[in-house]
């Protein structure tokens, strides 16, 4: 309904679901052709429709109110105010209660009250209401963003069925789209790529920016990245790409910006990695719980949008666990404490520490963990579970 | 023909004096390599005159404290850039934020097979978003390190090798050879459940520097956290 009313007015405040006012001024005719235009571009919605014309918002809002069609003449604001209820004034139910309570029915019982008491009894926002209660509305107009599709296609132009053909057509793409944005303006925080295939197939792909661009090299790196690796059951037919999560205006660059962290380039490469390996690039995070291979968990890595010098540092050099792959070992226990691992002799040995995990569970763990070093000064981390002894990691 | 070999054995030696008399004057740490990554560990430190160097291939050898070596850089580069580390499963992140690195700027890159390794690595060293990428030794063809080296150098990035012995290929493209051998190691209470691993002594040997004589060596002491062995 939004973009409908365009035709009618091209700024439009999206006040809420079921309100919405049009800046009139400028724009040729008067109320009664501004209001049929209105009903005109509106009559497809099949929906109950109220319009009013008045100088401000809230003159203008109790116009629809009272009746479809009313138009209040610019000074007679208060008198149309007067007698209608306080729910046009779109304020708190619990407010207009309060007030109805001390005997305020109506906006013209508010405009008749005097300003300053008023306002002392009722805080600073008072003001407001007995201001619109007279007719006088300071609120700014606020015109909705302009949605803009910026999206551009290749589709029954020939089949392509090797790599550098849809990489030509993906340019040619993206430059359309670079250059719209740049007329508008804008710049893109992700792209949708759309592929169609000669067997009536579709493939797409959603690339997310690290920072919205309009630079079409950084765009292409990134969409080439997507598709390295990728194969299709059938020849590409069209092309479909659009720009989306768009943003206004251009990107902040240092002065002497040239060495700093670029993010874009961050998620090229991790988009290259991903392609290449076929796995997420990960980064760790660290967890409470008691089992070792518990203690941390991978999420995708996240690009970063800057690298300013890490606060809190504390260097430490300690012993690095490396985690093998869990695997059962030999073990000869003397005086209840392993002697021998995987045939070789143990030289020190510390533990038992028990883990009891999950013990009321389908899965329940419990474990003795032991560091011991060996004799080939290998210094190691086993446990036992159940009757079993198993290897868990080498200490480097 | 006989004087001119002395001649040149003369120049040889002459040479050999100045390369000892500047690395002296690196170690004592008066002449500080220009753009070295210092590794957090004093000694290390003065040992390679400064720390590793930027924008080259270094190995850290040996099968026990190469990789607390390694966490300290990645504990130091961290707090201004991002590092990458090549995984094959045996990566345990809570050490490494033990040793102070800053998880969040540490791209784990799963990549198992050599040849998944070797592409992930020329990516990384292309792209120059990483200050540090480590990568475990794989078996590759003489002109795949040479490749790498050349990219190390070109992008001013930092690969260590993690080796038990680096082969003849990676010894010839590496900058910089350090061989960890453990000492000692360190215990705290007594034994059996009341005890504790307190650490271990390292001895950390110079194989190989571009600029400074191999040959010297470093004993450092790296001490566990409680937190670390239990």
């Amino acid at each position: 309904m939004l973009d409908a009313l365009d035709a009618v007015s091209p700024l439009i405040d999206d006040v809420r679901p079921g309100l919405a006012f049009l800046e009139m001024h400028g724009i040729a005719g008067g109320p009664p052709s501004w209001m049929a235009q209105t009903r005109s571009v509106l009559a497809g919605f099949c929906c109950p429709l109220r319009v009013g014309v008045a100088s401000n918002k809230v003159a203008a809002r109790a116009a629809a109110y009272i009746a479809d069609g009313t138009f209040c003449a610019p000074g007679a604001e208060r008198a149309l105010l007067g007698p209608l209820p306080l729910v046009v004034l779109d304020v708190e139910p619990e407010i207009v209660e309060r007030l109805t309570l001390l005997g305020i029915d109506s906006l013209g019982d508010l405009a008749e009250l005097p300003h300053g008491p008023f306002v002392r009894r009722f805080g600073a926002q008072a003001s407001s209401w007995h201001e619109l209660a007279c007719g006088i509305d300071r609120r700014p107009f606020l015109p909705r963003s302009r949605t803009v599709a910026i999206e551009a296609a290749i589709f029954g132009e020939g089949r392509v069925a090797e790599e550098a053909q849809v990489f030509f057509a993906l340019r040619m793409l993206l430059t359309r789209i670079c250059a719209d944005l740049e007329r508008s303006g804008k710049r893109a925080g992700a792209m949708h790529l759309a592929l169609e295939l000669e067997d009536a197939g579709s493939s797409t792909y959603d690339v997310p920016l690290a920072t919205p661009t309009a630079n079409e090299r950084t765009i292409f790196d990134l969409l080439r990245a997507k598709l390295e690796g990728a194969t299709f059951e059938a020849a590409i037919v069209g092309l479909r790409l659009q720009a989306r999560q768009l943003e206004e205006g251009g990107e902040a660059q240092a002065l002497f910006g040239a060495d700093d962290f670029d993010p874009q380039r961050l998620a090229v490469t991790l988009a290259r990695l991903e392609a290449v390996l076929g796995e997420r690039i990960a980064r760790a995070e660290m967890r409470e719980a008691h089992l070792l291979e518990e203690r941390f968990v991978y999420r995708p890595f996240e690009p970063l949008r800057s690298l300013e010098c890490h606060p809190e540092w504390s260097r430490r050099i300690v012993p690095q666990l490396r985690l093998l792959e869990v695997r059962e070992v030999p073990v000869e226990l003397r005086a209840g404490e392993p002697a021998r691992v995987d045939r070789k002799t143990v030289t020190q040995c510390v533990g038992p520490w028990r883990i009891d995990e999950r013990p009321f569970t389908a899965s329940p763990v419990a474990r003795d963990e032991y560091d011991i070093a060996l004799e080939d000064g290998t210094f190691a981390r086993i446990y036992r579970q159940g009757s079993t002894w198993y290897l868990r990691g080498v200490y480097e | 023909m006989t004087l001119a070999l002395s001649a040149a054995t003369d120049r040889r030696a002459a040479f050999e004096t100045l390369k000892a008399e500047l690395s002296a004057r690196a170690a004592r740490g008066s002449l500080p390599l220009e753009g070295a990554i210092p590794s957090a560990i004093p000694d290390l430190d003065r040992l390679l005159g400064g720390g590793f160097p930027k924008g080259a291939v270094a190995t850290l050898e040996g099968t026990t404290g190469r990789w607390s070596l390694a966490a300290g850089l990645v504990a130091t580069t961290t707090r201004r850039g991002l590092v990458a580390i090549l995984n094959d499963g045996s990566l345990y992140p809570p050490s490494l934020a033990e040793a102070g690195a800053c998880l969040e700027r540490v791209l784990i890159v799963p990549a198992r097979k050599a040849l998944q390794v070797a592409r992930a690595v020329d990516i990384l060293l292309r792209a120059r978003i990483c200050r540090l990428v480590l990568m475990p030794a794989i078996a590759l063809r003489d002109a795949v390190w040479t490749r790498l080296a050349m990219l190390a150098h070109r992008s001013g990035v930092l690969l260590i090798v993690m080796t038990s012995c680096a082969g003849a290929a990676l010894s010839a493209a590496a900058e910089l050879r350090l061989h960890c051998a453990l000492e000692r190691l360190l215990m705290q209470g007594t034994h059996g459940l009341w005890g504790r691993f307190a650490g271990f002594e390292l001895c950390v040997d110079l194989r190989k520097h571009r600029h400074l004589l191999a040959g010297g060596s470093a004993h450092l002491r790296i001490e566990a956290c409680s937190a670390t062995l239990r």
